[in-house]
Order: structure tokens, then C-alpha cells, then sequence
């Protein structure tokens, strides 16, 4: 039966094309602006990295002075340089790794590529297992550079090639900044995890721009790299303290972000109780004057503690929905006046033998193939929309990309809003008295 | 006019009737809340920096080495810089205002801590009121024997006695500007707070993140502090009809002076606002987009309804015409409906208007709504009625009366 | 077959009560070929709307084929008018937008039966009435008394116990209503009961039982011979 009436459904599509048309372009405009919305919200709004989302970990301590200044109950959300040195050293977790952006001069021994300031961070090796950053060749490098604070890099595919052309990069060497630095690996240009939770804070919008270069942390720290985001200081430098970077080091400015990975997620209470343990230790060295106020937030929490999805995109997605709720209004008007011009087939099903629940049935269905046609149609606008949106900035043009999950979604929709504005022509067109109908000329 | 059989017909079209009010009265309330949103977003973007936009420059260049003599570098840029002709005035400076890069502070009275305002902080060696075109209302400027020298390489800390505020933060701290001259505010709180009397105000200053709540966006003062640091970064006022010109010639003056540097930003205010503003301008567009698209389905739902009707209705129609009915008075029977139908559509709206907002209010920060968007909401909305059914209801008074006569 | 007792249609609008049927009595036996007539307003439709099922009555009873249909829902009335009726209207009544085969299909798809019996079904209605070779066309493409024989056709196909044709040459010249009526009077004996509303009194001859309604109430040709014979002559037929 459902054959049939789809069958029917797709034939009666050329009746009545002008209300048909209007049908399915108001519901195609309705759909396209929601799931316009809905994607780059979605995207906004995902897990970057569900397979361990729940297992990496940032911690923020509360280093600031007990003034009565610091109003704000959260903690400074990023770390100091040497609590950050802490924490790596220390046993608990399985991983750990700081970050830092940095902007290093890089010199290429192409000379058709003149100098110009690469876009990186600075990182343990442990990141790069931690993240699960794919390689297309070679690899991070190794501990032993970390702890020595060697030369090496790693660039991304884009980068590489810039640098090298064809020929194969690793191995090869680029003049960084002061010195020459080997490549140890090429991260693939598809790693692009959104939204860039590791370096959320701090920086460039964390829905743009990827990371041309990775050097080890030490390595950065060794050759005084300035710190390329936010440096936030609670406190005045003492008076004795050194000028330049070394003071920077000691001091109690927060500038380094920290991420550890944990065999499990019940293995954060216990890091919790570390931390607690580590502050608890330092304050008898006079640093931490206020209560313990610790926080360790997995990636969901981190990206929700930084209210990343801004209100002005939760107010954007509201209305777009408003919008199709009020296609969707529209389209009952339209599909009762369709109908109704069918009262006379009505009619002689009815008499036929149709009993309403087919009548009811049947144009449902009927109302569902309008939708699936609007959907189509909706879904092509859909794609328009996102290709001007990714015009219209960087941010979207990460964000404003359409995926499979979101076509069915999108599909779905329409056929949804289709059915319920059906429901109310649909009931109107069991109630015709075959009666009339049929005597009527 | 004869509302009563109006209405009693309608009784008998319910079904269309009820679907036009509903989407008169949704339409009614989404477009009233998001022109709002529209016009405080607007109002963000539009908002004066203080500077003068049509004169001033960014000019902004990063070691691409090490530099030793960041005095002597700087010294050199600027004499260069003024060197040009059609230039007004430079400085040295640390940050631009919404440039979304710069430096944040608190401020105090008192020097207690607890009551911090959280301020953007400009400093230069030279004028950054001359440079920038600031307006002074209070006091004076900063003078040679004000500036401080900083060298981050040697000096932990960015400190000077005397500041320039904000009217915003004047105001905010004195009550009046001109009270503020010669009080003391302090940087900081606490142990550690910096003492500092206020010589001037300037009008407007915004700061670099210029974020959409004002009172945000407008605290901020300024130090006469020469900084010393790796990056180059200057602002330079020009007349306006040269401006262009200086810009060019800058770049070359600057880039020909040492090789070991490599310019990252040359906009001028226009550029520099129009690329923060980027995001309220998509959400301002898209709210536009939806609001015509709402009235255009609304028209287009008005016409369907209302065609249909008048299809339903050609007998009835051809009778009025046949026992006397002008044209004039069925185009006034069907605008009649029509007003009646949206008005009771609007008097919906307003109440769903008022609880969108609310809701708005609360999940999202929005302001309340103000009667005068509320107003010139359903006036678009009644308009939008009217320029609908007029179609229709010209059609209707077109059917001939001879339809009276014969059989169904 | 068709069995009415005492029954009363009453139609109420506002102020009005209008009875379309008072006190109806009939009695239709398997295999009859009754004509309905009547002035215009005398209820026959209304009769013929009642025994088709497509309206409800006020008061009496109504026995379709042994069953009594009072209380009856939708569903199983619609069953009913599936299985064991087949009408035939004036106007035909035929989509237009589907052709011959997928008209003659309808009622077949609500009684649920199998791709290949619809099909054998279609093709032998369709056939009965010399119309096999033009199953793909459109009706506007057919004559008014060939649609009329595919709305025969359609109305055959589920092998009903009862036709009720109202006025079924009403819209066909007269050489075109004398074949359907003689299709009518083939399928008649073959044993299925019809039920003919006309006003045509040639037609109403060619029936082998008359019914007269005035004013809602019926009186039997068969106990009314002078009727019956003004009726005869008409039917001396070139």
C-alpha cells in the first residue's frame, strides 16, 4: 500500500504546480536556513576528539594573590612556567604535555621563498600520541630531544611543501628563528579537530587557522620564544626578581597550557588529589596564599567552561528555527488548498471503498513526497548558504561544512515539517462526505 | 462597514483563518525581536573609537632577528616617519583601539582591593592623544618630563605617576570629568597597587577589544610610558586626502631603514574596525535575511489563503455583484476580512513577542524590548496584510455577476 | 439482498427539518433489476446514498445482504461498499489524471489483494467491456459512453453483489445509453442485483421491477399496473 501511495504521491506532484512549486519552496528556504544554522552549531558544538575526549585533562590552579582582588571563582586557566615544569616531571599521568604558540622567524633554503613568521606551538612529544595527530611521514621526535632541547621540528603537509617542494622533507633542515632545525615528521593537513581545544585560550579563535610548525617545549624555552598569547600576571614581579624572559619564567604570570592524558576517566579523582597534594606542598613555600581552588576539566568541560559556542549563534540557530516553524505554518495553508481542489477524487475513493484511515493515509504520504522534494530542494540551498557563509569569514569556513550526518538530518527534517503541516489538510480530507461530492458537476 | 457577516463567514473558514493569524502573529514576533538585535548590533559597530578614523594609521613590523638598539631603532622609525610629507603627528605605541590585541589593567580609588574596573591601557613616549586625534576635555596633556622609559629586557615593571583617563572611566570614578584632574587612582590593588594622579581626559577612548557591553569597552586610560620592546608598532595621523599616500610611503621609508624586520600590519582605523566587526556584521546580515524572508512567506501564505477564498466564494461573490455591489465594496469586504484577520494575528504577536523577548532576555543577555520596536512591528506586519490581499481581493471584484445565474 | 424497513432520513440545519425518507419500506431480492424513479426532490438519490452506504439515517433498519449496517464504523462500512457494491454516477467520476488500468485498480487496492489478481482482475473487467485495448489511455481521451463503460468496468471489477447506478446514461446520447444498457442488462443475467435511479421511463421499462418514490416514500410499481403499462409502449424500439 505505502508503494501505492508514494506512487500517487510523486504522480500528483504536477497537480496543481503553482501551490505545489510555493510548497516546496517555502519549506526548501525554511530548511535551508535552520540546517544552515544547525551545522555551523553542530560544528561549533562537537567533540573534537570523541575517542578520548573523556581521558585528557587540563588543570588550572589558583595562584593568585589573597588581596581580595580576585572576585572570580574560577582559577587563571592557564598554568605558570614552573608549575607547568612541575607537572610534566611529576609521575602521575600517563602523558602530559605543556603548549605554547609561538612565532618564530623561518628562513627556507628555497630562495625563491623569502623569510616570513610561521604560525606553531610549542610541545613534549607526549602531544602528539596524546592528540592523535596523524603523520604522512616520519614521526614526533623523541624523548631524548625533549629533555635536551634539540633542533628538530615537525611541520604540517601545507608547510612542508612550501618549504621543500616535492622532495622529501624529512631529514631535511629550515633555519629557525637562530638556528637550524632537522625534521623529524609531516602531520597531515587533515588533522584539523574543531574546535582547537588544545590551545583554546589565548590566541586565535579556536575555529581558525591550523598550526604550520611543531618544536620541542624545551627547545622554545632554551631559545627565549615569546609566548604568542595572552600573558596574564596576578601579581607584581618582586623587586628582586630578574628583567626579560628569566623573569618571566619565575614568575607567577600564567602563560603555559597544560594537557595530560589519563588511562582512564575514573583516574581523575586521583589526579585531582595530586594536584591538590602538589599545591598544598608549594604553599608552604609562601606561593598559593588562597584556599585550594583546583580544577581539572576534561575536553567537553574545558570547551563548556569557555562558553565556546557564543550566544550569538545560540540566538542565530533559535531563529532560524522560528523561521521554519513559520514555513511550516505556511505550508498547512498550501496543502489544505491542494487538497481541497482534490475533494472530488476524495469523493469517489470513498465510495470505492476507501476507508478514511486510507484517505488519511494517502495523503500523508502525499504530503511527505512534497516534503521530500522541498527537502531536496532544501538541501541544494543548504549548500549555497554555507558556500557564502564560508566566504563571509575564517571561522566559518572551518565551521560551515556540511557532512553526511547532516544531509540526513537535513532530509529529514523537511519530510518531518512536511508530515506534520500535512496533518491538519490530511484530516481535513478524511472529513469529505462522498455524498456531496459526487453530485456535484 | 458590516464586521458581523464578516465574521460569520469566517466562523466557516476557520481553518484558513486561524493559519494567517498564526503566521502574522510569529512573523510579528520574531521580526520585532530580531530588528532589535539588528540595531544594537549596529549600534556596536557603529560606535565612535574616539580616534579619527579617517586620519590615523597602523604601521606595525616584527624582528625577524634580535635587536640591540631598540631605542636607537625606534628613534630612527619615527624621525623617518615624520620625515613624510602629509604627516600630522606619530607615536610609538602599544596597542590600537578595536584591534582585538592589546594590554588590560585594573583600576581603583582606592587602591583596596575588591573593586577593580578592568581597563585597556595605552602607552607612548610621544603624544598618543596627538597621534591618535584624541579629544582633550579636561586638563592637559602629558609633557617630556612625564615619560618614563621601559625596557623589558631590564625593567619587571610597566609603571608611570601621572595618566590621561577615559571620559567613561572618569565619569565613573568622579562623577565629572573635570573633578578627576589632579585626583589619584591607583593601578592594581593591594600591597602591590601603583599611586597615580590624573592630569587629563580625553572624550572617548575605546579599548582594543571593544566588546559589545560598553561600559567594557569604553574604561581605559593612558600612560606616557616609552616601551621598549622587539616589535615596531606605531600610529600615524594624516590628512585625510593624503592618508593613502603616507601609508605607501611609510611601508617603504620603514622597510628600507633595516633589513631584519618584517612588516604585519598596515591598516588604516576604517580597515582596522571593519575586520573586528566581522562577526557582528554576519549575525546583523542574517538576522535581515530571515526577517524579509519572514515577511515574503507571510505575504506569500496571505495571497494563498485569500485566493482560495475568493475561488470558494465566486458565487457569493457574483450575487453581491448582481443585487448591487459596487467593485469598490468587495475589494473592501476582502480588506476588511483581512484587517480583521491580522489584527487579531497581531494582538497575538504581541504577547508572543513579549514572551520570545523574555526568553531571549534570559538565555541570551538580550535587552529588553522597547515599545517603539513593538509598534513599528505591527504596522509592518498590518501594511504587509494589506499589500497582500489587494491582489485577491481585485481579482474577487472582477468576477462578473452574470456567476449568479447559473447553477453550481 | 437489500432489505429496508421503516426507514427515515431527516436532514436538520438550523431552523429546518427536512425529511428526505419517511417510513421506507422496501425489499430488493437477489438478482432483481429494479429501476428507481421519481419527480426531482423525491429522495431517490438520497435512497440510493443510504443503500450505498454513503450516508448514515436517522431511524429504521437496513439489512445489506443479511447484515444489519446500524452501528457499523467507517471501517467496516467501507469494507462493505468495497466487497459487495459497485456504483456507477452520472458524471462518471473517473480520475483524470490516472489512466484506464489504474481507475479500474482503486477499488482493488483496498481490499488488499496481490499484484497478479489485481492485474487478471483489471484485464477481464476491462475486457467484459470491450475496452481491454485501450488500458493505458487517459479518460479524457474516451468518449462519454466509453468512460462509462469503464466506470462500469471499475464498479465490476471487485465482483460486487449489488450495482447502484445513478442516472448512468444521464450524460450520453441516446445510442451510447441503449449499449450501456445493454451491458447492464448482461451483467443483470448474470446474476447481480441492480438498482437504477432514472427519470427516463424508456430506461425504467427496460428494468424488471419498477420503484416509485414520491416525497420520501415509495410505492412498488409491481402493486401498481396502470403505471405499468403506461410505461410498456415506450419500449417498442426501432
Amino acid at each position: 500500500m505505502l508503494a501505492y501511495y508514494l506512487a500517487l504521491g510523486l504522480r500528483h506532484l504536477r497537480q496543481s504546480p503553482i501551490l505545489t512549486g510555493l510548497i516546496v519552496v517555502t519549506l526548501a528556504v525554511g530548511v535551508a536556513a535552520s540546517m544552515s544554522t544547525l551545522t555551523v552549531l553542530r560544528a561549533m558544538s562537537g567533540d573534537p576528539i570523541p575517542e578520548k575526549s573523556d581521558r585528557l585533562f587540563t588543570p588550572n590552579l589558583d595562584n593568585r594573590p589573597d588581596d581580595g582582588s580576585s572576585r572570580d571563582p574560577r582559577p587563571p586557566e592557564m598554568l605558570t612556567y614552573r608549575d607547568a615544569v612541575a607537572l610534566k616531571n611529576a609521575k602521575p599521568g600517563l602523558r602530559k604535555s605543556s603548549v605554547m604558540r609561538i612565532s618564530p622567524v623561518i628562513a627556507p633554503s628555497r630562495t625563491d621563498v623569502k623569510p616570513f613568521f610561521g604560525d606553531g606551538i610549542s610541545v613534549h612529544a607526549d602531544f602528539f600520541k596524546m592528540m592523535d595527530v596523524p603523520f604522512v611521514q616520519g614521526g614526533p621526535w623523541s624523548e631524548a630531544d625533549d629533555a635536551r632541547g634539540n633542533h628538530v621540528v615537525v611541520l604540517r603537509e601545507s608547510m612542508a611543501e612550501k618549504l621543500f617542494g616535492d622532495a622529501e622533507p624529512v631529514g631535511k633542515t629550515l633555519h629557525l628563528d637562530t638556528y637550524d632545525a632537522t625534521v623529524t615528521g609531516v602531520v597531515s593537513d587533515a588533522w584539523e579537530p574543531v574546535p582547537r581545544f588544545y590551545r583554546l585560550v589565548s590566541g586565535p579563535p579556536p575555529f581558525r587557522g591550523v598550526e604550520d610548525l611543531f618544536i620541542p617545549w624545551s627547545t622554545a624555552i632554551a631559545n627565549e620564544m615569546q609566548p604568542q598569547g595572552n600573558v596574564n600576571c596576578f601579581t607584581d614581579p618582586a623587586p628582586d626578581a630578574p628583567p626579560g624572559y628569566e623573569g618571566l619564567k619565575q614568575s607567577e604570570c600564567i602563560w603555559v597550557q597544560f594537557w595530560v592524558e589519563l588511562a582512564s576517566a575514573s583516574d581523575a579523582p586521583a589526579y585531582r588529589d595530586f594536584l591538590d597534594g602538589y599545591v598544598a606542598e608549594q604553599r608552604k613555600l609562601g606561593r598559593f596564599p588562597l584556599p585550594t581552588n583546583n580544577k581539572l576539566f576534561d575536553v567537553q568541560g574545558w570547551l563548556d567552561v569557555n562558553k565556546i559556542v557564543s550566544k550569538d549563534t545560540r540566538l542565530q540557530t533559535y531563529l532560524a528555527f522560528g523561521f521554519l516553524l513559520v514555513c511550516l505554518v505556511n505550508c498547512i495553508g498550501l496543502l489544505l488548498a491542494k487538497f481541497t481542489a482534490r475533494s472530488g477524487e476524495i469523493g469517489v475513493r470513498r465510495a470505492l471503498g476507501a476507508p478514511r484511515r486510507a484517505i488519511f493515509k494517502q495523503y500523508l504520504v502525499e504530503s511527505g513526497v512534497v516534503g521530500l522534494v522541498g527537502g531536496a530542494a532544501g538541501l541544494g540551498l543548504t549548500f549555497a548558504s554555507l558556500w557564502f557563509l564560508r566566504k563571509q569569514s575564517d571561522e566559518f569556513a572551518v565551521l560551515a561544512k556540511m557532512d553526511w550526518m547532516m544531509l540526513a538530518i537535513t532530509l529529514v527534517v523537511a519530510v518531518v515539517a512536511s508530515l506534520l503541516a500535512g496533518i491538519l489538510p490530511t484530516w481535513r480530507a478524511c472529513q469529505v462526505q462522498p455524498a456531496l461530492q459526487l453530485k456535484s458537476q | 462597514m458590516e464586521i458581523q457577516p464578516i465574521l460569520l463567514t469566517l466562523r466557516r473558514s476557520k481553518t484558513g483563518a486561524i493559519l494567517v493569524a498564526a503566521q502574522v502573529a510569529l512573523t510579528l514576533a520574531i521580526i520585532c525581536n530580531a530588528l532589535f538585535v539588528v540595531k544594537a548590533r549596529i549600534a556596536t559597530i557603529d560606535r565612535p573609537s574616539g580616534v579619527a578614523e579617517d586620519e590615523v594609521f597602523q604601521i606595525q613590523y616584527a624582528a625577524a632577528g634580535v635587536i640591540e638598539d631598540r631605542k636607537g631603532m625606534q628613534q630612527a622609525d619615527l624621525a623617518a616617519l615624520r620625515a613624510i610629507p602629509g604627516v600630522e603627528a606619530v607615536a610609538a605605541v602599544n596597542s590600537f583601539p578595536v584591534s582585538s590585541s592589546g594590554w588590560g589593567m585594573g583600576v581603583t580609588l582606592d587602591g583596596k582591593p575588591g573593586s577593580e574596573i578592568p581597563t585597556g591601557v595605552y602607552f607612548s613616549g610621544e603624544s598618543f592623544v596627538n597621534a591618535m586625534g584624541l579629544k582633550l576635555i579636561a586638563g592637559r596633556d602629558f609633557q617630556a618630563g612625564d615619560v618614563r622609559e621601559v625596557d623589558d629586557r631590564t625593567d619587571a615593571r610597566v609603571q608611570a605617576d601621572v595618566v590621561i583617563l577615559s571620559g567613561r572611566l572618569a565619569r565613573k570614578l568622579f562623577g565629572d570629568e573635570q573633578k578627576a584632574i589632579g585626583k589619584t587612582v591607583y593601578q592594581g590593588s593591594g600591597k602591590e597597587a601603583q599611586q597615580m594622579r590624573v592630569i587629563g581626559v580625553v572624550d572617548t577612548l575605546l579599548s582594543s577589544s571593544a566588546p559589545a557591553i560598553d561600559d567594557y569597552a569604553q574604561s581605559t586610560f593612558i600612560w606616557p610610558i616609552r616601551y621598549l620592546g622587539a616589535t615596531a608598532h606605531y600610529a600615524v595621523r594624516a590628512e585625510p586626502s593624503q592618508r593613502a599616500r603616507v601609508m605607501k610611503d611609510a611601508e617603504k621609508a620603514l622597510s628600507a631603514l633595516r633589513p631584519d624586520r618584517v612588516l604585519i600590519n598596515l591598516h588604516d582605523m576604517g580597515e582596522i574596525k571593519y575586520r573586528r566587526y566581522r562577526h557582528e556584521r554576519a549575525g546583523a546580515n542574517m538576522l535581515i535575511a530571515v526577517t524579509i524572508g519572514l515577511l515574503l512567506v507571510t505575504a506569500s501564505g496571505i495571497v494563498g489563503v485569500a485566493s482560495l477564498w475568493v475561488s470558494q466564494r465566486r458565487k457569493q461573490i457574483g450575487v453581491r455583484r448582481a443585487l448591487g455591489a459596487r467593485r469598490r465594496d468587495i475589494v473592501r469586504y476582502f480588506v476588511t476580512e483581512n484587517l480583521l484577520i491580522t489584527t487579531a494575528g497581531v494582538a497575538a504577536g504581541i504577547a508572543l513577542a513579549i514572551g520570545l523577548n523574555l526568553f531571549l532576555v534570559s538565555k541570551l543577555e538580550l535587552a529588553k524590548l522597547p515599545i517603539p520596536y513593538l509598534v513599528g512591528g505591527m504596522v509592518a506586519v498590518w501594511a504587509l496584510g494589506l499589500a497582500s490581499v489587494i491582489g485577491p481581493a481585485w481579482r474577487a471584484a472582477s468576477v462578473p455577476p452574470a456567476i449568479a445565474t447559473r447553477t453550481a | 439482498m437489500l432489505v429496508m424497513k421503516k426507514l427515515s432520513k431527516v436532514y436538520r440545519t438550523e431552523n429546518i427539518e427536512t425529511h428526505a425518507l419517511r417510513g421506507f419500506d422496501i425489499h430488493v431480492r437477489e438478482g432483481e433489476f429494479v429501476a428507481v424513479t421519481g419527480p426531482s426532490g423525491s429522495g431517490k438519490t438520497t435512497f440510493l446514498n443510504i443503500a450505498g452506504l454513503l450516508e448514515d439515517f436517522t431511524s429504521g433498519e437496513y439489512h445489506l445482504d443479511g447484515q444489519d449496517v446500524r452501528g457499523l464504523g467507517d471501517v467496516a462500512r467501507s469494507r462493505l461498499r468495497n466487497e459487495k457494491i459497485g456504483f456507477i454516477f452520472q458524471s462518471f467520476n473517473l480520475i483524470p489524471d490516472l489512466n484506464l488500468f489504474h481507475n479500474v485498480d482503486v477499488p482493488l487496492r483496498y481490499r488488499g489483494m496481490s499484484r497478479g489478481e489485481r492485474r487478471e482482475r483489471i484485464e477481464a473487467s476491462l475486457a467484459q467491456v470491450g475496452l481491454a485495448s485501450r488500458m493505458k489511455h487517459y479518460p479524457a481521451e474516451l468518449s462519454g459512453g466509453q468512460q462509462q463503460r469503464v466506470a462500469i468496468a471499475r464498479a465490476l471489477a471487485g465482483g460486487p453483489r449489488l450495482l447502484l447506478a445513478d442516472e448512468p446514461t444521464g450524460n450520453l446520447d441516446s445510442q451510447m445509453a441503449r449499449s450501456v444498457l445493454e451491458l447492464l442488462e448482461e451483467i443483470n443475467s448474470r446474476g447481480t442485483t441492480i438498482l437504477m435511479v432514472t427519470h427516463d421511463p424508456e430506461l425504467a421499462a427496460r428494468a424488471n421491477r419498477n420503484v416509485h418514490i414520491i416525497d420520501g416514500q415509495v410505492s412498488d410499481l409491481v402493486h401498481e399496473p396502470v403505471l405499468r403499462a403506461a410505461a410498456a409502449p415506450a419500449t417498442a424500439t426501432p
